[in-house]
């Protein structure tokens, strides 16, 4: 069978669902789009992820990204809906000294960014949080996180796009087996099922980006797993009702680790805990990191570490019972910044990848910024430092 | 670590019902160390339960001829547990590896290291969903004989029986059994589909001693069996109070315009069993798929080894295939550890037995195969995961966009990913989100834990 499209996205993640979405509500309805999974839509990472609505104010750049990104998921939960968007907030907790002296720094990054986070004291925290033990020192309550439902969002931006434009078409069980080329350019997408004449293509594979990139006979893309191990409790015994994260956690989780993510053996991983309350109930723990290539077997001593710190900070865990513990694989990129943006040497072209633990705080800003590139207008937030150009050697 | 909480025995038994018992009562009898991991509060499994105190709890509650040997059974397993098998009930197995169960007892995390296992889970209800399955006073025909025959609580006054296959029959005796009135028993196979089984029962002693005890009980209290009948609904204010039944085709389709409404306050579905075979994913042993067989099952070798070595697997979990399958089988199991621990050669006729009993089990359960048309009865809005709340249309819809496989399925829409792990939902999910009329399904992907177990015991796990 042969057709004829004018974009395809290779990835029905919760990248690509957003790349679909901005794409039919900037282009006009004669633009045909179809949306290729190899496996179910939201099938990989975006289910077995946490979905934590994240702004990180470490410095104006990342700020800008992530601040325009989580307000885009409160007005999609308002056009949208139907993927349990939860304005809880979030709670960065100390437990230390060093932790302590976090806190202060963190309170003036979100102020430099003409932000606000509550200074909270050993008192305070429990009047937000009552689930928590009474000897936390002091944390730092952000309002301006949530928690969604990572699959159920791609489903939902999936059917918006088709309800604004019927020339959406999407494609579960659909791989992609190869990309035919016309001079530099591309002419065509070979998936098991169809070939696609196109002459533009949206790689959004997340840690199977590099897969589709070698399809072009290009230089590797630098987009590595990296593991976390998770598990989620059964409903209506959530302690907790904010979203809590160790302040810790900042040391590591957005930090490069200073392992190579290509040896898959050396790393004896990190973790620091962040809980989610659900809309049903229920609990979910994460996370760890750890780079040991796809392996998704759950690493028993790490989700003990996760499960342990929940059980310190919220005591009422421990007799929760836990219904499932799963892997999820990030995609995570060498110098730790997404990709998004073309791929200057293959004209057509497009990287919308490698958010490792922000992909779903920035999924609908990265679909935003490929939409207007590929429209041809000027992205709403400065993506110089996420172009793809950086690793073109 | 190695603590008072790590216990040690030649063999680990998961199940205590006829496979777990038949195995663990042999194995023990020959010398070797046994402990058996129960969920229940006695021996004997789903089929022999009983109270805490050994009784069913109905005074003079008559039981069939099968129960004799199912009480025999207990009885030298009960002897045995004096001597060299520990049973430990209340036992949540939670993870398993070659070699060592993981368990949660009594608020304790546990683990049992044994040289060999096998593994006797049983199997679970399968859940046909119809408007107003959902109402309090509607439940599986398992269900029913645990309130009944493990609790001793009689569920109602008057009670609907619906279904297909021969577990419809226990469950109406257990009700009578418990002074409940039957005013209806419907089997949604018809006379002449039900009528493949009969060779198979006729040349069996035991199965055709059984049917007609049945079918006395039956006539006794004047309870008749309505062929090609099931139940299209059930209504009630906060729980059932009255059920629409009507006629089925040959597919299990209901025929609108045969509904007739019936009062009654108890309703038991029991439209077959599904095995129970995560415990054997988990570990690594290869399945296969037959309807007939209750769906996905374990594959063993003709002495019940499954291809991961010290790893048997008996009874239910190898195909539904009842009790004296299960009884056989765990039987040759023994034998085969026996064997294999420097004993004696199989008894020729000990293999016989088993697989004359699932020949048997499998010619009478062919004409019981799951139908189809049965999944027509759930209206859009009818709820199919009960964990989570979804619709058949919502999970319909989220095969339609995010592919029809279970996997998607339970991403698009969350079913499946409650506390019973799609346990209820799953033998129908798939088949009814997207119209699949040979009702396969998906192996299901195993995740610890195998059943839900408190933070804390996950924590603690020794090693």
């Amino acid at each position: 069978m042969s057709e004829t499209a004018d974009i395809v996205v290779i990835g029905g993640g919760i990248i690509g669902s957003s790349v679909a979405y901005y794409l039919a509500k900037l282009l006009g309805i004669s633009t045909r789009i179809v949306i290729c999974d190899r496996g179910p839509i939201a099938g990989a990472t975006s289910a077995s992820c946490m979905g934590h609505l994240m702004v990180t104010p470490d410095n104006a750049q990342e700020y800008a990204l992530t601040k325009t990104s989580v307000d885009l998921w409160r007005g999609l939960h308002e056009d949208l809906g139907g993927f349990d968007y939860n304005p809880t907030g979030a709670l960065y907790l100390a437990e230390t000294d060093e932790d302590q002296e976090m806190i202060p720094v963190l309170h003036k990054q979100f102020a430099d960014n003409g932000d606000q986070a509550d200074v909270l004291d050993q008192k305070q925290v429990r009047e937000i949080e009552p689930g928590l033990a009474d000897d936390i020192p002091g944390a730092l309550f952000y309002s301006g996180d949530g928690v969604v439902l990572p699959m159920l969002a791609a489903g939902a931006m999936l059917r918006g796009a088709q309800a604004r434009n019927p020339n959406v078409i999407v494609r579960a069980n659909c791989a992609v087996k190869g990309i035919e080329r016309d001079g530099d350019g591309i002419s065509a997408v070979v998936t098991e099922h169809s070939v696609i004449a196109t002459k533009t293509v949206v790689n959004a594979c997340g840690i199977w980006t590099p897969d589709i990139g070698d399809m072009l006979g290009q230089s590797r893309i630098p987009i590595y797993p990296r593991a976390g191990n998770l598990a989620i409790t059964g409903h209506h015994v959530s302690p907790i009702r904010t979203q809590l994260l160790e302040i810790s956690y900042l040391r590591f989780a957005h930090a490069t680790s200073g392992v190579d993510p290509t040896k898959t053996d050396a790393d004896s991983g990190g973790h620091a805990v962040n809980m989610q309350p659900q809309t049903n109930g229920g609990c979910l723990i994460g996370s760890t990191r750890q780079f040991r290539g796809r392996n998704k077997e759950v690493n028993r001593d790490l989700l003990r570490r996760s499960l342990q710190r929940a059980q310190r900070y919220v005591p009422g865990i421990a007799q929760a019972p836990i219904v499932r513990t799963w892997v999820g694989l990030r995609p995570y990129s060498i110098d730790n910044h997404p990709l998004i943006g073309p791929w200057d040497p293959v004209p057509g072209f497009w990287i919308a990848a490698g958010h490792e633990g922000l992909g779903i705080s920035m999924a609908p800003v990265t679909g935003l910024l490929i939409a207007q590139q590929i429209a041809g207008m000027t992205p709403s937030v400065n993506v110089a430092p996420y172009l793809p150009a950086r690793f073109v050697s | 670590m190695s603590d008072d909480r790590t216990i040690e025995a030649d063999v680990g038994v998961v199940g205590a019902g006829p496979g777990g018992m038949a195995a663990a009562t042999k194995l023990a009898a020959a010398g070797l160390r046994v402990v058996v991991l129960d969920e229940g509060q006695r021996a004997g499994g789903q089929i022999y339960r009983q109270l805490p105190n050994g009784t069913n709890g109905h005074g003079l509650m008559a039981e069939p001829p099968s129960h004799d040997q199912g009480h025999e059974l207990i009885k030298s397993f009960e002897k045995q547990t004096e001597r060299n098998v520990e049973l430990i009930h209340g036992a949540t197995v939670w993870d398993a590896q070659p070699g060592r169960l993981w368990f949660e007892h009594e608020g304790a995390s546990r683990l049992l290291r044994c040289r060999h296992m096998v593994l006797a889970p049983g199997a679970y209800d399968r859940c046909i969903p119809f408007p107003g399955w959902t109402l309090p006073g509607v439940m599986t025909a398992g269900a029913l004989q645990v309130m009944i025959r493990g609790f001793g609580v009689v569920p109602g006054k008057r009670a609907l029986v619906v279904g297909s296959g021969p577990l419809l029959l226990p469950t109406v005796t257990s009700l009578l059994g418990a002074g409940v009135e039957v005013v209806a028993a419907l089997e949604a196979s018809s006379r002449w589909q039900a009528l493949r089984a009969l060779p198979a029962v006729a040349l069996h002693a035991a199965r055709r001693r059984e049917a007609f005890w049945y079918l006395k009980q039956l006539s006794r209290a004047r309870v008749k069996l309505q062929w090609g009948w099931t139940v299209f609904a059930c209504e009630g204010d906060g729980r059932v109070q009255r059920a629409i039944i009507g006629k089925v085709d040959r597919s299990g389709r209901p025929r609108r315009g045969t509904e007739r409404t019936i009062e009654c306050d108890v309703v038991g579905a029991g439209f077959g069993l599904v095995p129970s075979i995560e415990i054997g994913l988990r570990l690594g042993v290869a399945s296969q798929f037959a309807a007939t067989r209750g769906g996905h099952y374990l594959v063993v070798d003709a002495e019940q080894r499954t291809a991961v070595a010290t790893v048997f697997a008996v009874g239910e979990i190898c195909g539904i295939g009842g009790a004296e399958v299960a009884s056989a089988e765990g039987e040759l199991a023994a034998a085969s550890i026996l064997r294999e621990e420097g004993g004696a050669a199989i008894d020729p006729a000990v293999v016989a037995r088993a697989r004359s009993e699932r020949r048997a089990a499998d010619s009478m359960l062919r004409a019981f195969a799951p139908l189809p048309g049965l999944h027509e009865l759930a209206r859009p809005d009818t709820i199919v995961c009960r964990c989570e709340d979804i619709t058949k249309l919502a999970a319909g819809q989220a095969a339609a966009l995010h592919g029809e496989s279970m996997r998607a399925i339970k991403v698009g829409c969350r079913a499946g990913m409650g506390p019973c792990q799609a346990r209820i939902c799953g033998p129908s999910l798939q088949a009814m989100a997207t119209d699949n009329t040979a009702c396969t399904m998906d192996l299901p992907v195993v995740q610890v834990p195998l059943k839900p177990v408190s933070s804390e015991t996950i924590l603690t796990a020794p090693e």
